[in-house]
């Protein structure tokens, strides 16, 4: 992975200062609310329900296990014992004390983390490829095209005050397992008729309020010319982006209410402008960043030992089934740590438990961690001699529930128990689904399920096979479905079933959809499959029939 | 009001045109609409300044760039970005090397960004303001990106 250099310690150090200076002057009243509250957030920093919110940048969803116990430390002398995973692939604490944040931060920045841009209306993490340079069908590696990406828009002058958040991710296949098209720039690296690398680049999506797919503006930008070209859209849209309603303020709108084409006459206009050499980027440098992500140093294996463990154990089958993909190199597995035990919130991780995953990760995965979109850890690389042994201390550890993309493995955003946005509660209707559909979930098979507690969606729940979407109604709390999202290689926004569904009923919701799905499904047939065959029809009349 | 100029404090020479203070000078800066509308007359003053806003389309005005030895870009509230990329634009694009004034909402904590996009002059609100901003130009020593020429 990409490591520091005097340079990029410095910044960050820097920056770290920058906000200790910050938050002293706010405390002691330098600064008024207004005006800390941009500065607080470009540093990550939410005031919240219960306590200020901390999250964390993971750069394209990569750590090391010197950072994980980091993070395991942190929760500890700062926080309650556990941290939470995000999204889009970041690490949030849920009860720092404000005083506190610039000493975090300073920890952090020992192991060359930060939480520079993980809020605020600026340039956020670069997201990418949780299987990036381990997938066989990949046509680059993207982890250096972010760290480029990364260091152009840290602390960007330019665009550090945008009209809205702003959120990029990166896909080096041509499977898409980024969501890139559900960003407000997404980008999918391609190589020309010449072999040249280079991106075809996404404008435009985006969830939150008005989901909306992102539309191609260009269908390959060279690697030289990719930064002027980010700073192209960034510049018309800093310009024009909406500012007098936040809710209209994302990219995403601009585009619409501009026009695909417009925009992208305004783009290509900025773009001849800004062509400097200043933001070419030649092979050179990228090289350099290159030399940061070369393969991993894999031995020689073969499957015998897995072969004749598979055969010993009928729970160790089920979970390498379940739980373990295809890797690149023969001998080699990619492992899913599941974060959504029957025993606490979708995403959260213990003290001890990141303890364990830093240990197991030296052990076996040459010291690598990564964090997926959907709220689970990942051990790129393991050897498969090795996966009996990582499967029963994992287990011991309850990181090994066999659920990866069943219904269990839900994404949940942290709702109205710690979230000062949400209208209404995830993570008891999260419990509610787990404890109902543990013991079944296999059987049921893979079905995506999304809930978040507001129209913001950071659960990405317009995306879901199965989407939930807390709503306030008077005070109470509700829930509408929509069915048929997708989040894989073609995003799809889920279609409504109906009128929302009183709190006490939601599990049963789910329950009855999933009854008509099992009746209707021919053999394997996925959800997405069969609700395209029967339509939504017979779902309505499950769910609203019945009450 | 308390002036930065290339990183230092100075003292202001130039004066805003306005209805309090409708006195035309060599040392005037005078609003958009004004210029626009008394271009004519305007073309005896020896030295001129131009006040624009962060979302002033540089169309307006740039076909008459040279004319102008100060622009001043006004920021409605400190978290619109604008003017950041007007001043970018003038100077990249538009090669303009004379002052480029920040004025309006410039606090200390977003002076250096302005400045490293090709902004060489910051107004204050006061005194107190101006000395915490000075530190804060040098908050950083180390940047990813390239700073915009000012001249």
């Amino acid at each position: 992975m990409y490591l520091y250099n005097e340079f990029d310690q410095t910044l960050v150090n820097e920056r770290v200062e920058q906000f200790r200076d910050q938050t002293q002057r706010f405390l002691s009243g330098g600064l008024t609310e207004e005006q800390f509250r941009p500065l607080r957030l470009m540093n990550g920093l939410y005031i919240q329900t219960h306590a200020p919110m901390l999250r964390i940048n993971i750069p394209y969803g990569l750590l090391s296990s010197k950072q994980i116990r980091m993070l395991a430390q942190i929760s500890r002398q700062y926080d309650k014992d556990y941290v939470h995973f995000t999204t889009r692939q970041n690490v949030q604490l849920n009860w720092p004390a404000l005083e506190q944040v610039p000493n975090i931060l300073a920890d952090l920045a020992s192991v060359q983390m930060h939480s520079i841009q993980s809020s605020g209306n600026c340039i956020r993490n670069i997201t990418s490829d949780p299987l990036a340079g381990v997938c066989a069908d990949e046509i680059e590696d993207p982890r250096p095209y972010c760290e480029i990406i990364r260091q152009w828009s840290t602390l960007h002058p330019e665009f550090s005050y945008l009209p809205r958040k702003f959120k990029i991710a990166i896909s080096g296949s041509p499977k898409d397992r980024a969501i890139t098209q559900m960003h407000d720039i997404g980008l999918l690296m391609r190589k020309d008729a010449a072999g040249n690398t280079g991106f075809e680049v996404l404008v435009g999506g985006g969830l939150g309020r008005t989901p909306i797919v992102g539309q191609t503006i260009a269908e390959f930008i060279a690697e030289a010319d990719i930064l002027s070209y980010l700073e192209a859209i960034l510049r018309v849209y800093n310009r024009h982006g909406r500012r007098d309603n936040k809710y209209k303020a994302r990219i995403k709108i601009l585009v619409k209410a501009t026009g695909l084409e417009t925009f992208k006459a305004q783009v290509e206009a900025e773009w001849a402008d800004c062509k400097s050499d200043a933001l070419n980027l030649d092979k050179k440098a990228i090289q350099q960043v290159k030399d940061f992500f070369v393969e991993q140093d894999y031995s020689r294996s073969d499957d015998s030992k897995l072969d004749n463990d598979l055969a010993n154990s009928g729970a160790f089958r089920q979970w390498f089934k379940q739980n373990t993909r295809e890797h690149k190199q023969a001998g080699y597995r990619i492992v899913s740590l599941s974060l959504k035990s029957p025993h606490r919130a979708p995403g959260d991780v213990t003290f001890d438990q990141l303890n364990v995953i830093a240990n197991l990760a030296d052990q076996y995965n040459f010291g690598e961690i990564r964090t997926t979109h959907d709220q689970n850890l990942i051990f790129a690389h393991i050897k498969t001699e090795d996966l009996f042994s990582l499967w029963q201390q994992l287990e011991e550890n309850q990181l090994a529930t066999v659920n990866i993309g069943t219904i269990t493995d839900m994404i949940c955003c942290p709702g109205l128990d710690f979230c000062s946005l949400a209208n209404a509660s995830s993570i008891d209707i999260a419990k509610g689904i787990t404890d109902r559909f543990t013991d079944n979930a296999i059987d049921i098979g893979d079905v995506k399920l999304k809930m978040s507690g507001c129209m913001n969606g950071c659960a990405h729940h317009s995306i879901g096979e199965i989407g939930i979407l807390g709503v306030d109604k008077k005070g109470e709390q509700w829930y509408q479905f929509t069915l048929g999202g997708s989040d894989s290689n073609e995003c799809q926004l889920g279609e409504r079933l109906g009128r929302a569904i009183a709190k006490e009923e939601v599990v049963n919701t789910v329950d009855s959809i999933l009854d008509v799905y099992k009746q209707h499904r021919n053999g394997d047939e996925k959800f997405a499959t069969t609700l395209k065959r029967i339509g939504i029809q017979p779902f309505k009349e499950k769910v609203y029939g019945a009450h | 009001m308390a002036l930065i100029k290339n990183n230092n404090a100075q003292a202001d020479n130039w004066q805003y045109l306005t209805e309090d203070s409708p006195e035309l000078s060599q040392n005037s800066i005078v609003s958009l609409e004004y210029w626009q509308q008394n271009k004519t007359s305007l073309t005896q003053q020896e030295t001129l300044g131009l006040r624009v806003l962060g979302d002033t389309d540089p169309s307006e005005f740039v076909n008459e760039l040279a004319r102008f030895d100060i622009i001043a870009i006004e920021i409605p509230i400190f978290t619109d970005g604008r003017a950041y990329s007007l001043a970018k634009t003038l100077r990249e694009k538009y090669e303009y090397t004379g002052e480029m004034r920040a004025i309006g909402d410039v606090q200390p904590d977003q002076a250096l960004y302005l400045t490293r996009v090709g902004f060489n002059s910051l107004e204050l609100a006061s005194d107190e303001l101006r000395e915490l901003a000075l530190e804060k130009l040098a908050a950083f020593s180390v940047f990813y990106q390239t700073a915009t020429k000012t001249n």
